[in-house]
């Protein structure tokens, strides 16, 4: 048969004549993509022989938009790049204003910054295992995980009042003092959350159903890895050891004890169980960036409320829960950024969809996209 | 190995089935909402019942999505009459920028969350209308405003062209603490 979906035929929805295909045009509105993902499937029987991800159903322009507003204004705009983690994207972008303006930030508020980012990390690894379960049918796991990461939004709102938007972390420091008795909260967080971890890994990554549907799917050899730019637990499942907090450490991340957790398979069990494993690092860095976290001044004094950074361009870089985010800043000395780029992870690890669905069942397209964890807003930006 | 999963199993389901209830039925029972929770922007008043707002225009110089607007008439004694100060909820982002900007402390983030309206038309609404402002405590500097030097200087971080506006009654360099 002879595939046409639509009139868009910039993607190879067409089957060459004699080729007994397929063609299925999974999402953009299916709950198992994750957002707002398209994907054009090709299927031998119930093999994929294609896969295609079409994106832009979530473009809003945001590095346009961002031309016409004042650094500080931006600062909202990154919180809907990545919505599950929209400390990064703060921290990211302001790492990068920094960069560009000179601007030296106080150390409480560099504290402050890795506390919130990996708590930020525990709750997107959570939204990501959580769903990972849903499309695999372990609806059990899908709540307790999502109960997790509800306690860190909680101690989100608590803090500086939004809930997924945070605009928390600022360029020159963070836009908040931690409330009274918030530390100890998030102390007691981290305890409780490594049982949680406990009873995951049991449930879950024990499971034989989650092994059968997940193990040996969509393996992902090191070098593919390193070649297609995967970065965070895409490419630490492969076996890759590669985390910009370890190999190009920024802010005050050298003065924590944490391990890099790596896969060695390079499927979608490694992947996952990376960030389980992430999390009780996180949990690590937490206690130790509270104890030794000392009173101070949490932004730069005598900062301008406009700030009109020197002409040229600057680029930073973080580990994000989904890899390395980077920000390229270019001032033509106005209050305004004259260009914006964000580099995305999640639209560099969602590339591999293609490489890694080829030669599975259309069932576990959904597994492999889910153990990429995509976040639309940021592959669309 | 079965009856040991199925006692296991059965231990969760007991704990989790005596632990009661998480979720509040909501219309009934609400939850409490953090003190710096964000929502709809309020004006603020003073013990008299007299706004606080001095319609300097801070807040609407640092909206990023341009909802806040200000129409104000200045009288002869330099007194200010806010003729309305319009805000777009069906746009607003609730960042928090306007409240920080401000230096009268004359608005904030509201706990009010029951924003649903039947009418497209309400989602724009009048924070203040026909009311006069507060005075400015603080004495106006007498210099000129040097909004027009600002961009020929070589460029620095102090420098604010443009948008640092004449009006603005406090100094650039106040933190938001």
């Amino acid at each position: 048969m002879t595939g046409e979906i639509g009139s868009d035929a910039c993607f190879t929805d067409r089957i060459e004549p004699g080729v007994d295909e397929l063609v299925v045009n999974v999402g953009p509105s299916h709950p198992s993509t994750h957002g707002v993902c398209r994907v054009i499937v090709h299927l031998d029987g119930e093999v994929v022989t294609k896969a295609e991800p079409v994106i832009g159903y979530l473009h809003r322009g945001i590095e346009k938009m961002a031309e016409n507003r004042t650094y500080l204004q931006v600062v909202p705009l990154t919180d809907r790049l990545d919505y599950v983690g929209s400390m990064y994207a703060n921290w990211a972008y302001c790492r990068t204003v920094e960069r560009l303006a000179g601007i030296q930030v106080p150390e409480r508020a560099e504290y402050l910054r890795v506390i919130v980012c990996e708590m930020q990390r525990i709750a997107s690894h959570m939204m990501s295992l959580g769903s990972a379960a849903a499309d695999t049918g372990a609806a059990t796991m899908f709540i307790y995980a999502f109960d997790q990461r509800e306690k860190v939004i909680e101690a989100f709102e608590e803090l500086c009042g939004a809930r997924l938007t945070y605009n928390y972390v600022r360029p020159g420091g963070v836009s908040f003092e931690i409330p009274e008795g918030w530390t100890e909260r998030v102390l007691q967080f981290c305890r409780d959350h490594r049982d949680g971890l406990e009873l995951m890994d049991r449930l879950f990554f024990g499971n034989v159903i989650t092994r059968d549907r997940m193990k040996h799917v969509g393996v992902l050899s090191p070098e593919d890895a390193v070649a297609w730019g995967a970065s965070g637990p895409v490419a630490r499942g492969s076996g890759v050891n590669w985390d910009l907090r370890k190999h190009d450490p920024y802010s005050v991340y050298p003065r924590f004890d944490f391990d890099v957790p790596t896969g060695s398979n390079g499927d979608c069990y490694d992947r996952a169980r990376v960030r389980l494993f992430e999390c009780y690092e996180s949990c690590r860095i937490i206690e130790q960036a509270i104890s030794q976290m000392q009173p101070g001044p949490i932004r730069t004094p005598g900062l301008p409320r406009l700030l009109a950074p020197r002409p040229g361009d600057a680029y930073d870089h973080i580990e994000s829960a989904r890899g390395a985010l980077g920000v390229y800043l270019v001032s033509d000395g106005s209050v305004r950024p004259y260009r914006m780029k964000v580099r995305s992870p999640a639209f560099c690890n969602l590339a591999l969809l293609p490489l890694l669905a080829e030669g599975h069942m259309l069932s576990d397209l959904v597994v492999i996209l889910g153990s990429l964890d995509p976040v639309f807003g940021e592959v669309d930006r | 190995m079965w009856g040991k999963g199925i006692l296991t199993g059965m231990r969760i389901t007991m704990r989790n089935m005596l632990r009661g209830p998480i979720t509040v039925k909501y219309p009934y029972e609400r939850l409490e909402i953090p003190e710096r929770a964000r929502w709809a922007v309020a004006p603020k008043y003073d013990g008299e019942g007299k706004p606080k707002c001095t319609a300097c225009m801070a807040c609407v110089r640092a909206c990023p999505d341009h909802i806040l607007d200000l129409e104000f008439t200045t009288r002869e004694d330099k007194s200010k009459h806010i003729e309305r100060y319009s805000y777009e909820i069906g746009a607003c982002m609730m960042c928090g920028l306007c409240v920080e900007a401000c230096p009268f402390d004359a608005i904030e983030m509201s706990h009010d969350y029951e924003l649903a309206r039947l009418d497209p038309a309400q989602l724009t609404y009048d924070l203040l209308a026909d009311v006069d402002a507060a005075p400015v405590k603080r004495a106006r500097p007498a210099t000129a405003p040097k909004a027009e030097a600002a961009p020929d200087e070589p460029a620095s971080t102090e420098a604010a062209p443009a948008e640092a506006a004449p009006a603005d009654p406090v100094g650039k360099e106040a933190t938001d603490e």
